[in-house]
């Protein structure tokens, strides 16, 4: 396991810290795409806020996902630690395994 | 239990200031086959197209209504547009000119095929 | 068969809605069960469910957010986290999560990001599925010559010691953590798989974790810690650099977590009941099944592709399910009956 890592790493590494660098090099000017939310079939009042966001002011839509799914994140943590408990299982016992 | 209240509290705050200069602006599009398109002279036009959609009608159906967009230094525009490309324009009314935010080239750039 | 559909509101088109549920809540049980994040699934299964591949990488970084989110709050906290070495480090996962976000957004221009990333995941997976099925193979020798496996191997890798003696300034101390070295070294460390991350979609956890150990000289417990607090930053950073990008889809992020919640509480609950390696042979296969489907995905067999990736999840999630659900029914069983003798005498 370890020794198969250690090579894993160096593949990786190496692959890794060089393609930015080859990104860079090799930067053949092409045109960006360019995405519009067609907000004319969204009729759900939130996601035609958030779509109307996406196209006028992407900033604030890269903030609002950002906050948006930690918050959803924090409550459905809160929400299963809440329900976990009340199963009745004993989970401090538990051996975690972490890799 | 206390920390991560102030957390949540700090967050819904954020949330609501962020929330308010957000909700002045109200962008309409359009989608439509593009007739011009000139940097130079700093404008679209387009054939609008509706939201019926079907098979044999991807991008809507014509309506024959033509609508011009100015475009400024902000406008984002994808792929080039070419006459007779398929276009999708984010766009705002300002002084009762439509001025374009975005410019989504739809048929050369179907996302799906990637 | 249009209830089955859900619009994607900035990316325009429909998704199978329950492959999405499906994947979320696979991505919670199999991640929570082995413990390593499964986000290698979610990236390739978007893709096939019909998500251009950028917009499938924004939505899975963005998901690792959420999930690692859910994770620090179960548990308050990190762990042991040497907070120094994670804020030098946060330069280099930054830096490199923007580097790998902006090749995909290079390689979607030139129009090749659906097929180079695809055959860099199918190298990726099969790396996986090889350390498994070694990692596999070498325990049931072990077992067969009758060694029991100690917690701890000795530690033969040292690599960090030669790396420790490159004395480029700043030089730090790192407390928690025990140990001075140039900051360069954690930054490059961080740098790489801070890359791995932005253009995978992944939270890089897997590289990492062992990076740290071997390359930095982190004892492990620190280790795990650091990589979680790693994780979360790496995942909101990721999840701002993509949508700033406009290749995010939150409606999919909000579905895919909230199956991922309840999927990881019940694969991490049926770790408690499980035993034996044979679980780990289920495991390299579905790894090597979305190998499999992302080349069919390639090769634009899309049905065969999506049939086999989303069986390949429900089959290992159900084996999982039932482990846990026969564990936890047997657990609250025998409580009742210790109660009621403790009640009786």
């Amino acid at each position: 396991m370890r020794g198969i890592k250690k090579k894993l790493h160096g593949i990786f590494g190496l692959i890794f810290a060089l393609m930015p660098s080859l990104a860079w090099a090799g930067g053949k000017k092409a045109s960006m795409l360019v995405v519009v939310a067609d907000t004319r079939r969204i009729s759900n009042p939130i996601f035609h806020y958030f779509a109307n966001l996406y196209n006028t002011n992407i900033t604030l839509f890269a903030l609002w996902a950002v906050v948006l799914t930690a918050l959803y994140g924090c409550a459905l943590g809160l929400l299963m630690d809440f329900i976990m408990e009340r199963t009745g299982l004993d989970l401090r016992t538990r051996k975690i395994i972490e890799h | 239990m206390k920390k991560q209240l102030v957390f949540v509290i700090l967050f819904i705050g954020l949330c609501a200031i962020l929330a308010r200069p957000a909700l002045a602006i109200e962008a309409e599009v359009a989608q439509g086959k593009c007739i011009s398109f000139s940097r130079e002279s700093g404008e679209v036009i387009i054939e609008e197209y509706d939201t019926n959609f079907s098979q044999q009608h991807p991008y809507g159906m014509p309506t024959g209504k033509h609508l011009n967009i100015k475009l400024t230094e902000k406008t984002l525009v994808g792929i080039p547009p070419e006459p007779g490309d398929i276009l999708r324009i984010a766009y705002v009314e300002r002084e009762g000119v439509p001025v374009a935010l975005r410019i989504m080239n739809v048929s050369k750039q179907d996302l799906r095929k990637k | 068969m249009d209830w089955l559909y859900i619009y994607m509101p900035i990316a325009g088109f429909k998704i199978f809605w329950p492959g999405l549920v499906l994947i979320g809540f696979s991505v919670g049980v199999i991640g929570g069960f082995f413990g390593m994040g499964g986000a290698w699934m979610v990236t390739p299964g978007l893709n096939i469910l019909g998500f251009p591949m950028a917009f499938a990488i924004g939505t899975d970084i963005a998901h690792i957010a959420g999930k690692s989110m859910i994770a620090t709050f179960r548990h308050g906290k990190f762990g042991n986290v040497d907070y120094k070495l994670g804020f030098v480090m946060l330069v280099g996962t930054m830096i490199g999560i923007e580097c790998g976000a902006r090749i995909v957004m290079w390689l979607e221009r030139i129009g090749q990001v659906g097929r180079v990333v695809r055959w860099v995941y199918v190298v990726f997976l099969f790396l996986i599925a090889l350390m498994v099925f070694v990692d596999y193979a070498k325990a049931v020798r072990k077992k067969k010559r009758g060694i029991v496996e100690g917690e701890k191997g000795a530690e033969g890798i040292t690599w960090y010691k030669t790396l420790h003696r490159i004395k480029i300034p700043p030089m730090v101390h790192f407390k928690t953590a025990g140990f001075t070295c140039s900051a360069w070294l954690p930054i490059m460390v961080s740098y790489a798989t801070g890359v791995l991350a932005g253009f995978l979609g992944i939270g890089g956890g897997l590289l990492r974790m062992p990076a740290l150990v071997y390359f930095v000289g982190c004892p492990t417990h620190i280790a795990v810690g650091t990589d979680l607090f790693e994780v979360m930053i790496s995942g909101l950073y990721g999840a701002f650099t993509y949508s700033l990008k406009g290749r995010i889809e939150l409606v999919a992020v909000f579905i895919m977590l909230t199956g991922a919640a309840i999927g990881a509480q019940i694969g991490t609950v049926a770790t408690k009941y499980s035993k034996g390696y044979g679980i780990r042979v289920a495991f390299g296969s579905a790894v090597v099944c979305c190998m499999i489907s992302i080349i069919l995905k390639q090769l634009k067999y899309n049905l065969p592709a999506a049939i086999l990736i989303l069986g390949a999840i429900t089959t290992i999630s159900l084996y999982i399910m039932i482990t846990m659900f026969r564990g936890a029914a047997a657990e609250l069983r025998e409580k009742k009956a210790r109660m009621a003798t403790a009640h009786s005498s």
